[in-house]
């Protein structure tokens, strides 16, 4: 854990690390990590051990979608946890003390962004992926899951409510009933129970799942067409979900 | 307990109870099943987490009276009078801001079915059958069957119960999608309040109907309004939330404080 510190606070040895086919790196975030490797971008999220979404990750974000969403030269993303957790989701106390609703719509705004993206976007979902963070990968256009996750939109256990669009992308991926029932009682699910909901696109063992996602990334066809979503599901990503089976 | 025609309400642990009550088929006299003002009085109550819309006896409904729509057919705007009454009826169940269960037991045919599938769930007894017949006396479904089923179940699915009028049971229905939850043989009303308290019971109403706004929302609305929609709904929660928790925050100073006060003198 000390090292992944150093790392964040250190970030340019960590990404200019040489590496073959060329790698660029962009610094100055304390809360992500982007570096791209033969034009797929890996985006690390967060601070271990739990990697809260904070007010200055999203502002951080925000700015990372706002640099990346018109490079032509990526062919991917993969976004992912720092360390052993995809993240926690909001910092609740935080969030509370800071609250408006331009700075909820801004949140929404660049999640949004991030789902027009022209290139695809994978989450690589591993450990505990909650609430904010959740919807975060709900506005991925491919969710992969190692078989430790745990994924969920709690939020009316603490008398709040997802707040960033999950709710319509739940009911559109699980249908209303599940998700009003899934939300509703704050329930957390374990990865092969959110992929028989087809909330998740495929459940991996955990030591595969980065090379699962960029398996994805680089088979995808240029360019991206989003609505074949389920086409590529099956063709790239059906087998392995045959194996966790 | 509250008394239609054919209908009664009643309110058990802040979930409303609508009960279908002309045993054993509970056949509808109308397409309004109860008129939409009388619903609407019954369910003008702030305390309200939930509603369940059952059968009394063995059965849910075997739909509607055929004979007085048929009566009514011979009379011109007399039927499309109550059928337009019937939607809105069945339009207002489906945009509440509280869930509503439909608790199948047994028999849920024509109307009966079109009302289960304005809920927003449905549980069905593993002994429930679920049907279309309409067709067999050369009719349809009128009151918005034909698109609330391909909605959960696919215009395949949807287009052979409503063209072959077959009879599905609880599992084929589930398999579909058409059901949600199985319950035990005739416990769906059982089952379908055991679910709606492990929904409702630890949730401040508030939370509850925030969220079903915000589902409703996101159907009707664009992205964008329902985005803004989304976010207003959440900030709200959020105020009363962070209020609680500093009044929490100051009743703890306010207790403790005299004594380390003490302490520190």
């Amino acid at each position: 854990m000390t090292e992944n510190v150093l790392e964040i606070f250190n970030g340019k040895s960590a990404g200019a690390k040489p590496q073959a086919g060329g790698v660029a790196a962009s610094h100055g975030y304390q809360t992500l990590r982007w570096h791209t490797e033969n034009r797929v971008g890996w985006l690390r999220i967060g601070q271990p051990p739990s990697n809260q979404m904070t007010i200055q990750f999203f502002r951080e974000f925000s700015d990372w979608v706002d640099s990346v969403s018109d490079d032509a030269g990526l062919k991917a993303i993969i976004i992912h946890g720092n360390g052993r957790h995809f993240s926690s989701g909001a910092d609740l106390s935080e969030l509370l003390a800071n609250l408006s609703n331009e700075s909820m719509l801004e949140n929404y705004r660049c999640f949004q962004k991030l789902e027009k993206m022209n290139v695809p976007v994978i989450s690589a979902i591993g450990g505990v992926c909650l609430g904010s963070a959740f919807e975060l990968a709900l506005f991925s256009h491919f969710r992969i899951c190692s078989d430790d996750a745990v994924i969920g939109l709690p939020e009316t256990s603490f008398n709040l409510m997802p707040g960033i669009g999950g709710i319509g992308r739940m009911v559109t991926l699980a249908g209303k009933a599940r998700a009003l029932e899934l939300i509703l009682r704050g329930m957390t699910l374990p990865a092969t129970e959110a992929g028989n909901l087809n909330m998740v696109d495929a459940v991996v063992p955990k030591r595969e799942l980065k090379d699962i996602a960029l398996t994805l990334a680089i088979s995808l066809p240029e360019p991206f067409h989003v609505e074949f979503r389920q086409v590529y599901i099956e063709k790239y990503l059906r087998r392995k979900k045959q194996v966790q089976d | 307990m509250y008394y239609g025609k054919n209908v009664t309400f009643e309110i058990i642990e802040s979930i409303g109870i609508l009960t279908l009550s002309d045993p054993p088929e509970n056949y509808l006299p109308l397409p309004e099943f109860i008129p939409l003002p009388l619903l609407q009085d019954w369910l003008n109550n702030e305390t309200l987490k939930g509603l369940i819309i059952r059968g009394e006896g063995r059965n849910f409904s075997a739909g509607g009276d055929l004979g007085k729509i048929f009566t009514l057919a011979g009379q011109p705007a007399g039927l499309e009078d109550v059928m337009v009454k019937g939607h809105e009826l069945l339009r207002y169940i489906e945009l509440m801001d509280i869930p509503v269960i439909a608790a199948i037991n047994r028999v849920c045919f024509g109307g009966g079915l079109e009302i289960a599938l304005a809920c927003h769930f449905r549980v069905a007894s593993e002994n429930a059958l679920l049907a279309f017949p309409e067709v067999n006396l050369n009719l349809m479904p009128g009151m918005g069957g034909t698109y609330r089923l391909p909605a959960i179940a696919g215009t395949f699915q949807s287009a052979r119960m409503i063209l072959g009028g077959d009879i599905v049971s609880a599992a084929r229905a589930r398999e579909i999608g058409l059901v949600d939850h199985i319950a035990p043989k005739d416990k769906a009303w059982e089952y379908s309040l055991e679910l709606m308290l492990k929904m409702t019971r630890e949730r401040p109403v508030k939370v509850i109907r925030h969220v079903m706004t915000a589902i409703r929302n996101s159907i009707l609305l664009g992205r964008e309004e329902a985005a803004a929609g989304e976010v207003r709904l959440f900030c709200e929660l959020a105020a009363d939330e962070s209020a609680r928790r500093k009044t929490e925050e100051n009743n703890t100073v306010l207790t403790t404080n005299p004594a380390s006060n003490i302490g520190n003198d």
